[in-house]
């Protein structure tokens, strides 16, 4: 594997060390990029900071909680309503965003009062809600505010409410990655063993590292609860602040993002005797191996094989359906983190397109470890990319759609190159096995968008064809395809719907007979600190 | 002869970096624990002896062990007709080559951080 | 029956109106030609403001980050403003604006960019880009100080300072729009070509909304050139649409180099334009004409038609940027409707001696709040809590959830509104503006009407 130098970058050479080419015969013994340093001013990186990855990836899709930064309004304002981590209780977390609003006269005279006003007022406002995280911004750092001396004063004076408190500045770390390290390790170090848990099944588990991204954890809550398995906390999508207390007690970790918490699993392991078991939720194949692994755990992998049958047998034609459409096609992979990993292999594998890059944000070299064994030979890894890399990728590669988030999914567009949101998704949740077809749905309606055709069209040059009202999605796809794919007997177009969360969130007791119907009342979940 | 062995192990070694992630756990000393146990397990499967994790922890490398080794059936039928001694050759290389790509041969600085 | 000012009850903000002063500074920057700002801080300063800025237009800006990490923060982070601006100018040939822009981190830790900016031209410019024509210059904008309102305003006021140079008359007029949307700037050129008035706009911003070219080469990007800025000084006088953004400029010419300075009226509603149409024929002697006559004429038809059967007594909340906020509700009263909440957003002190805001002090006659450093729960918490009763709201997409909930339909309008598609395409002001306006919060109440079977019938004959 080869270095690879942009043309753009050949001024700023400590940049080759970023960027390798996945070559014939080459392995990560033989190069790596460099990951997670110090990212160059005046780059145009894609970074974030550390309070964004602590409070908004991390801290914020804890969905029972007032999230409160403590800091100017702007830190606060930012980060609201950028994400789509949904919850069932309403998006509580979504819909209320909290800040001190840190004035000058604050900066000069200290901020303690103006905190210790504010968590009163919030939990006024919301007198149902009696857990609240506090995150610290670069202002607060600076100035030396304690903010844990407050949180442990209203504590002792509102003896039900309990608070959490995350020192992540943004400029603690190159990225917001320093942001996901330090919640975890506070988490663990301030909240797990604090609450002793209601168990309620023989199989415990904790879901790591899951953010809930338009319902993922419900889908992969639902095949887990079908098993019988309890989930007794998710970090943290839809997860709640009191099970995640109790995270000490579960059976099994079960990790999904690693990049953002495998800090955590790390640590249960060492304080707690807890096994990480690093899953995929994408994709048919790595799904069903891992929902394998957990069946196998616990001893009840036929529970496992039945979803497995069952979801398969109704969702792989349709995927196939896609997969025939897809075949070939160039994408790159240019998420955050994890998914750089998650998918980089299965897509080519079930939806057959070609990945041509990888690139990760705010990822460490672990999950290059990861992305590039996954990706196939020819592929561009890409560390900390910057806005020129990114549009000098593209017109060498000739993606025909790439995976990132929404602002670079614009200046894709305006070099014609469609893009899907890699981190809030397009029309998903794309976790689970109909998730896995929604994703496949979603790329083939990037890629076959008759509008995306007219865009490559100058009227001032090109011969304009005058016998044509329209042009469907399969006109384009299906150009090419024998007939004996076109109209394949047993496969399929997507069928589900619009929204597949409700009849999850609809299901009762009796929907999981794996999972005890009668469970003892005087299991009650308790405080123990 | 010898070269059959290392397309082999490289076969076998490729399926792992494709589809498995335990072998990228986060620090060295991760990583030589989860390659010994799982590979060692998943040796032991193949070559069909009885397998009993001790304890939880040795249980989550044990699953991993059964999903390899029922995938290494499943992709590469060749291996069920080895025997106990040539299997044992085989997933040593395996392990001797995923150690060198993980961990020896890593260039992963945040290999030999002391902290998690 | 009576219209009170009163500062929001509470210390804390739950569901801000604004973001911070950064943010204001980084939408002046990108409106400027062959410019690209450094924000000199966090990572996440830039980074969010970009991706706001993009989830309102749909489009990305360029904006570039100091990157200041963990030493930065202990030791001063200046070397990375350095390291920024070269590394910016070596891969950006054409650019020769960079603002330098500070946040709360950078002014807290005490960074002298002013001193800075000084050696950089007497330094890195000299040494090293002698051929190119390069502008450095200094904004200080802490995010613990007013709002993105106050770092809008101060901005365009540092970079005419920085620019604004003294020769002969121009015979222009300069047209501070504040904070508004390409379809603002249309509306407002096309008052001004009307009117046969040769104007520098301050920022042409139309490109906002940018093309997806055949070639596929388009940065969307601002179009004010550095000769514009310079000229601002030679202009014969300036009004500031917008008090709170743009104001200090027009004001800092005044005093400067003797521009007359008007400030406002926010063009909104037709009394709003037409007061700014006097404005325009008091400074230029040129007279209003017939076309602006008829264009007025087929906004007040339109306007007819709606006010006294549909908008009467509609009881409405406002929130968003002052001006924005203050203009809709004068708008509003002319169509009947009874603003009943207004939300500032910050804690400016001159809101409270705002002539508007005494105008409305002293003649409005029914209940009506204006809340000044005010949040969203403010309107939320008395819908919930107080039984305030709302027939619609008019504010950005943030508060998009208060209408959601609360089942009150609500009209997209000010800065951001990502969650209707194109809004930035249509103006608010002028008289285009005002039909605009009226009709979207007819056609919202008519929708609501629908949904809620609420004299839905009435709608099939009028």
């Amino acid at each position: 594997m080869a270095y690879h130098e942009f043309d753009c970058s050949t001024c700023i050479p400590e940049r080759k060390k970023h960027a390798v080419l996945k070559g014939p015969e080459e392995t990560l013994a033989d190069a790596l990029p460099a990951g997670y340093l110090s990212t160059i001013p005046g780059s145009i990186s894609e970074r974030g900071c550390a309070y964004c990855g602590a409070k908004h990836v991390i801290g914020t899709p804890m969905k029972d909680v007032i999230h409160i930064s403590h800091g100017p309004v702007g830190c606060t304002y930012d980060t609201w309503q950028t994400k789509r981590y949904i919850s069932d209780n309403d998006n509580f977390q979504l819909k209320y965003t909290f800040a001190t609003d840190m004035k000058e006269k604050h900066v000069i005279f200290g901020a303690e009062k103006l905190l210790k006003q504010n968590i009163l007022e919030a939990f006024k406002a919301f007198p149902n809600i009696k857990r609240m995280s506090i995150y610290q911004t670069c202002a607060s750092a600076l100035i030396g505010d304690d903010i844990s001396a407050i949180a442990q004063e209203v504590m002792e004076e509102l003896p039900d409410v309990d608070i959490f408190v995350c020192n992540s500045p943004g400029f603690r770390g190159p990225s917001q990655s320093g942001g996901h390290h330090t919640i975890c390790i506070a988490w663990l170090n301030d909240k797990v063993g604090t609450v002793e848990p209601k168990i309620t099944s023989d199989y415990v588990i904790n879901y790591v590292g899951e953010y809930n991204i338009q319902g993922d954890q419900e889908v992969m809550q639902d095949y887990f609860k079908r098993m019988g398995i309890q989930v007794l906390s998710t970090f943290t999508g839809n997860g709640s602040y009191d099970d995640l207390r109790a995270m000490h007690r579960a059976h099994l970790n079960v990790l999904e993002c690693a990049r953002s918490s495998e800090y955590l699993c790390n640590e249960l392991r060492v304080r707690y005797g807890i096994p990480r078991l690093d899953i995929d939720g994408f994709g048919f194949e790595p799904l069903s191996a891992s929902l394998r692994k957990v069946g196998l755990f616990f001893g009840i992998e036929d529970r496992a094989e039945e979803i497995i049958r069952e979801e398969t047998a109704r969702w792989k034609p349709e995927l196939d359906w896609y997969k025939e459409r897809l075949h070939g096609k160039k994408v790159c992979l240019w998420p955050g983190g994890s998914k750089l990993w998650h998918w980089a292999h299965v897509i080519h594998e079930e939806m057959g397109v070609e990945v041509v890059s990888v690139y990760t944000k705010f990822g460490h070299q672990g999950d290059m470890e990861k992305g590039i064994s996954r990706a196939e030979e020819g592929a561009l890894a890409i560390d900390d990319p910057n806005e020129l890399e990114s549009l000098e990728a593209m017109y060498k590669l000739k993606p025909d759609c790439i995976f990132t988030g929404k602002r670079p999914g614009e200046f894709a567009k305006k070099i014609r190159v469609p893009y899907l949101n890699a981190h809030g998704y397009h029309n998903g949740p794309w976790k689970g096995f109909e998730g896995w077809v929604r994703f496949a749905r979603d790329i083939y309606n990037a890629i076959y968008s008759p509008v995306h055709q007219l865009a490559m069209v100058d009227i001032s040059k090109d011969e304009i064809p005058t016998d044509r009202g329209f042009v469907t999605r399969r006109m384009l796809s299906d150009k090419n395809l024998g007939e004996e794919v076109r109209n394949a007997p047993g496969l399929r177009q997507y069928t589900g719907k619009f929204d597949l969360i409700p009849d999850l969130r609809n299901k009762t007791a009796k929907d999981y007979p794996y999972l005890r119907q009668d469970a003892p009342e005087e299991l009650e979940q308790q405080e123990t600190a | 002869m010898e070269s059959l062995m290392k397309d082999r192990i490289e076969q076998l070694v490729n399926y792992i970096m494709k589809h498995c992630l335990w072998q990228f756990h986060s620090r060295t000393w991760d990583r030589e624990r989860q390659n010994r146990e799982i590979l060692t397990k998943t040796l032991e499967i193949l070559c069909d002896e009885s397998v009993m994790p001790e304890d939880r922890l040795d249980r989550c490398h044990w699953v991993d062990a059964v999903v390899l080794a029922e995938s290494y059936r499943k992709h590469y039928p060749w291996i069920n007709n080895l025997s106990t001694v040539e299997i044992t050759s085989l997933m040593k290389g395996v392990h001797a080559r995923i150690d060198f790509l993980t961990i020896t041969g890593s260039l992963n600085l945040e290999l030999t951080d002391e902290h998690y | 029956m009576a219209c009170n000012v009163m500062e929001k009850p509470r210390a804390g903000v739950i569901n801000p109106i604004f973001t911070c002063q950064p943010a204001g500074a980084q939408f002046a920057s990108i409106g400027i030609k062959d410019c690209i700002g450094i924000v000199h801080g966090g990572q996440g300063c830039v980074m969010f403001v970009r991706l706001i800025f993009s989830q309102h237009f749909k489009e990305s800006f360029e904006l570039a980050s100091s990157s200041v990490h963990e030493e930065g923060a202990v030791f001063g982070a200046l070397r990375r403003v350095e390291e920024g601006v070269d590394v910016l100018l070596m891969r950006y040939p054409h650019v020769k604006v960079i603002p330098i822009i500070t946040t709360c981190s950078t002014e807290i830790i005490g960074d002298d960019i002013d001193g800075l900016v000084i050696k950089l031209n007497e330094g890195l410019l000299k040494e090293k880009y002698s051929d190119r024509e390069v502008y450095l210059v200094p904004i200080h904008s802490p995010s613990f100080v007013g709002s993105m309102i106050s770092g809008y305003d101060s901005a365009v006021k540092d970079i005419v300072k920085y620019f604004a140079t003294k020769e002969e008359p121009n015979g222009k007029v300069n047209l501070f729009t504040g904070w508004v949307n390409p379809g603002d700037v249309t509306a407002l050129k096309h008052l001004l070509k009307e009117m046969d008035i040769d104007a520098t706009v301050l920022f042409e911003i139309e490109e906002f909304d940018s093309p997806l070219m055949p070639d596929g080469q388009h940065v969307s990007h601002g179009e004010t050139t550095i000769e514009d800025l310079q000229s601002t000084a030679n202009a014969t006088a300036s009004i500031a649409l917008n008090r709170y953004e743009g104001g200090k400029a027009a004001q800092y010419l005044e005093q400067e180099f003797n521009v007359p300075a008007t400030l406002g009226p926010t063009p909104i509603g037709i009394r709003n334009t037409d007061s700014f149409l006097q404005t325009l024929k008091q400074i230029t002697g040129k007279p209003i004409s017939p076309s602006l006559v008829k264009e007025r004429g087929i906004a007040v038809d339109a306007l007819t038609d709606l006010a006294h059967m549909f908008l009467a007594e509609k009881k409405v909340a406002i929130y968003g940027n002052p001006d924005l906020v203050i203009g809709l509700a004068q708008f509003c009263i002319d169509l009947e409707m009874k603003p009943v909440l207004l939300l500032l957003g910050d804690d400016n002190p001159f809101y409270v001696d705002d002539p508007r805001i005494k105008e409305l002090k002293e003649n409005v006659d029914w209940d009506m709040d204006i809340v000044t450093n005010a949040d969203l729960w403010v309107m939320e918490d008395r819908i919930k809590n107080t039984g305030l009763e709302l027939d619609l709201i008019l504010g950005h997409s943030k508060g998009r959830f208060s209408s959601i909930d609360h089942k009150i339909p609500m009209v997209r309008v000010g800065f951001p509104t990502y969650d209707r598609a194109g809004m930035f395409r249509h103006p608010v002001v002028g008289y285009a503006g005002a039909t605009w306006l009226a009709e979207e919060m007819a056609n919202a109440l008519f929708t609501d009407m629908e949904y809620k079977g609420n004299r839905e019938w009435s709608l099939n004959v009028w």
